[in-house]
């Protein structure tokens, strides 16, 4: 049977009684019941705190520590080591530190194999460009207590963007539509949808007189629907005219049927949600921020260009060789900690155990892929849109506008990320690659050719020294396998309690700072935890 | 096993002659093949890298060539070289004659057998027609342009057959030598064979 909902223009072609309605939410009988067992089990979260390192027992006397990799992992642990007194070295095959986290400015090079470019960026210090990491999420407490312990300044991160615009060539003739339009009219048909299936009076009654009317209350509000539960256009997505010093003149409403013609909701509404859900922070002035706090205490540790050759585990130490100015040299230490990347590691002579070089194979990676463009004029603000992000159906996928630096003359914006499968654009030349986003980005900004210059785009699976982005451990969808399991742990554990393998590769939340942070802590404490037996 | 290593490695040639577009700017140069290739070119099965030691110098700087020109790694299936094809894209002549003679410099060090599954007797059959031109040794020839097979990564031996098998190598009209690959291994029949006669080469003194 169907029916109609006037409004909205669509046909119902099922309709959806309460009880299948309750039945899909799961929530008939058994929300209020899971979580007062929670609550009562000590399920619920405590209060957000970092962890605090207990490295009493890393007695330093005589104890040097190597470092293989001056990602975040890395400084993490000769931070920690050397405030507790450890020798530490740490080599470095780039001649950056930071692996991951880059930003990029005015004359740094972007060391792509096969796509060297320097940055021909301003040299101003807003204008740059975070092409590794760039989000902090508020509940990453480990990063953030560096953050402060280091004094590293943080502002807000700005992800989502009412203003910002959505942009699918299957909706609207490929009109862009602004990210308050699709969310205020989407929200309107699903609480109008809703409504309905909760006040058709036939059904059960699951819910007490007092819950049903919060709950419709509830519904109401969440998509501005009228007295008689009709989502009839609002004003929550802005103005046609007016608004200030007249009455504000409501939009007309795009028609649900429309909107169902792009499948972008599905990445757009969840955007914002878990790790990606504010509240969001930056590093003031660019993400290597963080790294340069933790070089301004063991930045002189680190050999830049020293790319690691070979790692042997002996029963008394660790040997490690390494390449430096043409040079072979030996570097002998009690503790290795390690996050040259798994795939990288592969091809690097040693002894480790068979199953630990088989949990370094099992690791895939991801292929991520970003571009930017230094904008003439930040004329985005022109269109009422500070921060934020822009989505498009098409491969360069987003534009980002800087979270700083507003009314500035110019600023840095991203051009492309492809955070999952960037094999497209990694496959083209750097030519090919700008054409692409300047032909995508013009579907949203219709003058962009002219009011961008000086790109420069970062393919990680290129990327010299890193060949790939975050570790993907997982091939099912549906879950870690057992193998998997089993895999992950034996990397985790020491070689002969003197080879810590650390980074995000060592996690099971991998593609995060504060994975690699804590993978870090991990290790240290386990070291402190064999030194204490 | 570190020391032996750490003596041999010693011989290695200094970083070449850097450019760099301005003074100020971080220098780079063209030698960046162990990042992927492993320790000494020793070949890396994590990103499926071939071992580079060793190599026959006329073979490298042809397959070099070939990726620069777009003869090789250009077919969409060809996973593995189209990861290579843009290392190479960029290289002057210099630049490879450099590389050519760092490479020189590593040892050889025979790759370890890690294919299962196959045959090595079938393959001793299969292999007399890969002997008429790298050798029953399997150690190549050069006036014939075949490489040594011995001592390679099995498991990249493995995926260059199935792309010439499957036209993904050696079908551009420019690779004389990948188009001659092609008719050979013709013989080889499929998979099982493939794993046969490599897990024969496997069986050869290094
Ligand atoms: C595009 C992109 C977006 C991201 N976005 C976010 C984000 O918004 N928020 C967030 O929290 N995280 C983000 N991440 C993830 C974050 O950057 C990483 O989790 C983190 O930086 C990893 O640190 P790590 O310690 O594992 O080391 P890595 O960064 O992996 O560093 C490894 C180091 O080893 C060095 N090395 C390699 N080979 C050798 C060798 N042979 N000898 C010596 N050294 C060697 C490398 O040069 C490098 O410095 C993003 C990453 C990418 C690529």
């Amino acid at each position: 049977m169907s029916r109609s909902i006037p409004s909205l223009e669509v046909g119902v072609s099922k309709q959806v009684t309460r009880r299948e309605f309750l039945n899909l939410l799961g929530a008939a009988g058994g929300t209020a019941a899971a979580l007062k067992a929670g609550s009562a089990l000590g399920l619920l979260p405590h209060t957000a705190q970092a962890a605090t390192l207990d490295l009493r027992a890393a007695n330093p006397a005589n104890r040097k520590v190597a470092i293989l990799g001056a990602g975040l992992s890395g400084l993490t642990v000769a931070y920690e080591l050397s405030k507790v007194g450890y020798e530490c070295t740490i080599l470095e095959s780039s001649h950056r530190p930071g692996g991951r986290i880059f930003t990029v400015r005015h004359g740094d090079l972007i060391d792509e194999i096969g796509n060297r470019q320097y940055c021909e960026f301003d040299d101003e210090p807003h204008m740059y460009f975070n092409a590794g990491a760039a989000r902090i999420p508020s509940t990453h407490r480990n990063l953030l207590a560096y953050c402060k312990e280091l004094e590293i300044d943080l502002e807000v991160f700005i992800n989502e963007n009412k203003t910002s615009y959505l942009q699918d060539p299957a909706l609207l003739d490929g009109k862009p539509i602004r990210n308050i339009d699709y969310t205020t009219h989407t929200r309107g048909f699903l609480a109008e949808l809703l409504a309905k299936s909760l006040s058709a009076g036939e059904m059960d009654q699951p819910f007490t007189d007092p819950e049903a009317e919060t709950l419709i209350s509830l519904i109401r509000s969440f998509g501005d629907l009228n007295e008689d539960n009709l989502y009839k256009g609002s004003l929550r997505a802005g103005y046609a005219s007016g608004g200030f010093l007249e009455h504000g003149a409501q939009k007309d409403i795009i028609a649900m049927r429309d909107l169902l013609k792009t499948q972008m909701g599905r990445q757009f509404l969840n955007a914002n949600e878990g790790d990606t859900g504010p509240m969001l922070f930056q590093a003031v002035g660019g993400m290597d921020k963080i790294i340069e706090g933790f070089t301004n205490h063991v930045g002189h540790q680190i050999h830049y260009r020293s790319m690691v050759n070979a790692v042997e585990v002996k029963d008394d130490g660790i040997d490690i060789a390494y390449d430096q100015d043409g040079t072979r040299h030996l570097l002998q230490a009690d503790f290795c900690f390690n996050c040259i990347p798994s795939h990288i590691m592969t091809g690097i002579t040693n002894n480790f155990p068979t199953q630990y070089v088989d949990a370094l194979k099992y690791i895939r990676r991801g292929t991520a892929y970003k571009a930017a463009f230094q904008a003439k004029e930040r004329f985005w603000e022109k269109e009422d849109i500070y921060g934020g992000i822009s989505w498009m159906n098409n491969p360069s996928k987003q534009i980002w506008y800087p979270s700083a630096g507003m009314h500035k003359q110019k600023g840095i914006m991203l051009g492309a990320y492809d955070y999952g499968d960037g094999e497209l654009h990694t496959a083209m030349t750097q030519e090919q690659r700008i054409e692409a986003h300047l032909t995508d980005g013009e579907k949203i900004h219709p003058n962009y050719r002219n009011q961008v210059e000086k790109p420069i785009t970062i393919a990680w699976h290129r990327m010299n020294h890193m060949l790939g982005c975050s570790a993907r451990w997982q091939r099912d969808r549906n879950g870690w396998t057992h193998e998997e399991e089993e895999l992950y742990h034996a990397l985790q554990q020491p070689v002969n309690g003197r080879h810590y393998m650390i980074g995000d590769q060592v996690s099971m939340h991998s593609a995060w700072q504060e994975s690699a942070v804590m993978s870090a802590q991990w290790a240290m404490a386990d070291l402190n935890q064999r030194l204490m037996a | 096993m570190l020391k032996t290593f750490l003596a041999f490695g010693l011989c290695m040639a200094c970083i070449g002659g850097t450019s760099a577009a301005e003074p100020e700017r971080e220098p780079f140069d063209d030698r960046y093949c162990t990042t992927c290739h492993g320790t000494d070119g020793r070949g890396n099965e994590g990103v499926q890298a071939p071992r580079l030691a060793g190599m026959e110098p006329w073979y490298l700087r042809r397959q070099l060539e070939n990726f620069r020109a777009d003869i090789r790694g250009v077919h969409a299936e060809d996973r593995e070289g189209i990861a290579m094809r843009p290392m190479a894209t960029k290289l002057t002549d210099e630049s490879i004659d450099d590389i050519l003679g760092w490479i020189s410099s590593w040892d050889y060090i025979p790759a370890e057998a890690t294919i299962k599954g196959g045959d090595p007797l079938r393959g001793r059959g299969l292999y007399s027609a890969c002997a008429v031109c790298h050798g029953a040794d399997a150690t190549g020839n050069e006036s014939l342009g075949a490489p040594a097979l011995v001592g390679q990564n099995d498991w990249y031996l493995v995926t260059q057959l199935k792309n010439f098998l499957a036209g993904y190598r050696g079908a551009h009209p420019n690779d004389t030598y990948g188009a001659q690959m092609r008719t050979m291994v013709s013989t080889l029949r499929n998979e099982a064979g493939i794993l046969n006669v490599v897990s024969y080469i496997n069986t050869l003194s290094r």
